[in-house]
């Protein structure tokens, strides 16, 4: 049986640029999308160097709960619009540093290890947010439609609006990380020397935490917050293969955030009714796959080059010494 | 065999079989990777029922086990190339795996008409609805008796190789001394897992099975010293998890899985704080007892003075 490839529908929703970006939703989801991967890719830096980029995965899934309360809090109580972006951020925020304070302390206090505490605060919080997402559902609450989307985003729901709360708020998370950049910085490299000289290490963890949290929730609109980990994890990851220095690797990891997701929102579009999270997904797998293959100095093709040059030198030498001798 | 009995039995039977290997799980300290394999199974079973056309078929869930498998060898490969830090590797390769499978979902892909709130969390009911009838007489859901198979496999599995994954768990270095195949062990056991994964699909979804896995197995393991018993209370664990978990869907009328999730979620912190708070009544009873100990010495040397 030939495999019929009909739902890749390459050329049928083929647009140019032009068109692209005379489209008002269409550069609405572009400008959006770039600044999340703008965020999250800059502030993954640190979580990269702080070796936890997967407690990203874990505020990911844990968001899911408080944008489903701050919704239900909006409709019930406040009578106001339960999708609104600022809302929605602030109940991701909170239920996403319960779910990473939550997994350190499982670490801390009991001799479970990290890695199995952050899959208990994961699972835990997640399967919560399904209960209220079935209860939601099940019920007739007004604006409920498309809630399903903040499992994996729908870039075309994105408004002005929406658009000026996740640049507002991820300017927030950024002002944060260039104010506390030297704490920052020492705490991720150093952390004892940073304890000696007096900073409060559970404060700048907090801090620098909420900035990544903030960074993973403000792309719930667009990519869901199930994707949100590779947003965090694959530019620094990728970044890194190219640069030896911290603000370096912050710049080019966000830079290849928001390009990679512009350019991965822009694709999504023109191919037609495609879920945009999957395919930036993959634009910054791609990213990340070429960073190590073809940096020109840690690149798996040049250590293997380097390493094969290496073992020739050494055979020839041992060659001609035993003919010396 | 009435339709509910069925469902209750299916969630017992699918809880235990998960529960079984998540043990060596989290000893292992491999928890997040089954996370990643269990989000990276979703193409593979897509694509195997797009090809097979049953979710229960011996050969969709071989198939689908073998995407599983990409993670844990893709994840040894980043690790090694000495190019990433930290659990980086762990988190780069399923989102995209994932990223795949949502693709397929929502583009229908060979009209695979596939709810993405099922891809995630699974419909324990759906799952049972299917019959299997022998001479006419219905026996319970045919899922269930995959689920049966798997539990055998995984028990044997386990005692055959249960010194081996012992070794190989709490002293690696001294299992490689002895000649055990570590890596190949490994793998056969991730393989074991992912395959537990992939049919646990049907019942539980993809990223709410890690739950079933991982949390009665750290439960137990708060309050257990010895691997056999660490072995029952996980059993136990995941039984009556399954038991409260259908029970407060049923009464809710909402998911089985998400309500096994947050029912196993509290019971580990509630049996976390019960230990920790005995452990330090232990502790102050046992300086009481010392303090008085050291006041009657005192008083004794005193009067002897």
């Amino acid at each position: 049986m030939v495999p019929k490839l009909s739902w890749l529908r390459l050329d049928s929703h083929h647009m140019d640029p032009v068109e692209f970006f005379s489209n008002h939703i269409f550069r609405m989801v572009f400008l959006g999308t770039t600044v999340i991967g703008l965020v999250a890719g800059a502030l993954g830096a640190f979580a990269y160097l702080r070796k936890q980029s997967l407690i990203s995965d874990v505020i990911g899934h844990a968001a899911l709960p408080g944008a489903l309360l701050a919704f239900l809090a909006a409709v019930t109580m406040f009578g106001v619009n339960g999708r609104s972006m600022l809302l929605l951020v602030i109940g991701a925020v909170i239920t996403g540093t319960l779910a990473a304070l939550f997994a350190n302390t499982i670490a801390a206090r009991t001799k479970v290890a990290i890695d199995t505490a952050m899959a208990i605060s994961m699972t835990t919080f997640f399967g919560f947010g399904m209960l209220l997402l079935r209860f939601i559902t099940n019920n007739p609450f007004p604006g409920k439609g498309g809630i399903q989307d903040y499992l994996f985003g729908n870039a075309a729901s994105i408004t002005r609006a929406d658009l000026t709360t996740s640049i507002a708020v991820g300017a927030l998370a950024m002002g944060l990380m260039v104010v506390f950049w030297k704490e920052f910085t020492l705490r991720s490299f150093d952390p004892v020397l940073s304890t000696m000289l007096g900073f409060k290490a559970r404060i700048i963890d907090t801090l620098m935490f909420t900035t990544i949290v903030i960074a993973i929730v403000i792309g719930v609109k667009a990519v869901g917050f199930v994707l949100m980990v590779a947003f965090v994890v694959t530019p620094p990851a990728a970044a890194r293969q190219w640069t030896n220095t911290l603000p370096g690797m912050v710049m080019l990891s966000g830079l290849i955030g928001g390009l990679g997701s512009g350019f991965g929102a822009y694709l999504s579009i023109s191919l037609g009714n495609v879920p945009t999270g999957p395919v930036i997904v993959l634009v910054l797998f791609a990213i990340l796959l070429f960073s190590l293959l073809a940096s020109p100095k840690r690149s798996v093709v040049i250590t293997a080059l380097r390493r094969m040059r290496a073992r020739r030198a050494l055979k020839q030498e041992l060659i001609s010494e035993g003919s010396t001798r | 065999m009435s339709y509910i009995l069925g469902v209750v039995l299916l969630a017992c039977t699918t809880a235990l079989t998960c529960a079984l290997p998540g043990v060596f799980v989290v000893l292992r300290k491999h928890s997040m990777i089954v996370d990643g394999i269990s989000h990276a199974v979703l193409p593979g079973i897509i694509i195997g029922f797009a090809i097979v056309g049953d979710l229960d078929s011996p050969v969709l869930i071989l198939g689908a086990a073998v995407t599983g498998l990409l993670v844990v060898l893709g994840n040894e490969w980043l690790t090694e190339t000495g190019l990433l830090a930290g659990d980086a590797p762990q988190g780069l390769i399923f989102p995209s795996l994932f990223a795949v499978g949502i693709l397929m979902v929502s583009m229908d892909f060979q009209h695979v008409h596939l709810d993405t709130h099922v891809a995630l969390v699974g419909d324990m009911n759906l799952a049972a609805v299917i019959p299997l009838t022998v001479g006419g007489v219905n026996i319970g859901p045919e899922y269930l008796y995959v689920m049966l198979g798997l539990l055998l496999l995984n028990a044997g599995f386990i005692a055959v190789f249960s010194r081996a994954l012992k070794i190989t768990t709490f002293a690696r270095q001294f299992a490689e001394i002895l000649g055990i195949r570590t890596r190949l062990l490994n793998t056969a056991f991730m393989f074991l897992v992912s395959v537990t994964v992939v049919a646990a699909f049907n019942a539980v979804g993809a990223i709410l099975v890690i739950s079933l896995l991982v949390v009665p197995a750290a439960t137990a393991q708060l309050i257990s010293t010895r691997l056999s018993v660490m072995f029952a209370l996980t059993a136990a664990i995941a039984i009556i998890g399954a038991l409260a978990g259908f029970w407060i869907a049923y009464v809710l009328d909402t998911g089985t899985s998400a309500a096994m999730a947050v029912f196993y979620g509290v019971l580990f912190v509630a049996v976390a704080v019960a230990e920790r708070t005995a452990t330090r009544l232990r502790r102050n009873r046992h300086q009481d007892v010392k303090s008085e100990e050291t006041s009657a010495t005192l008083v004794r040397s005193a009067s002897v003075r």
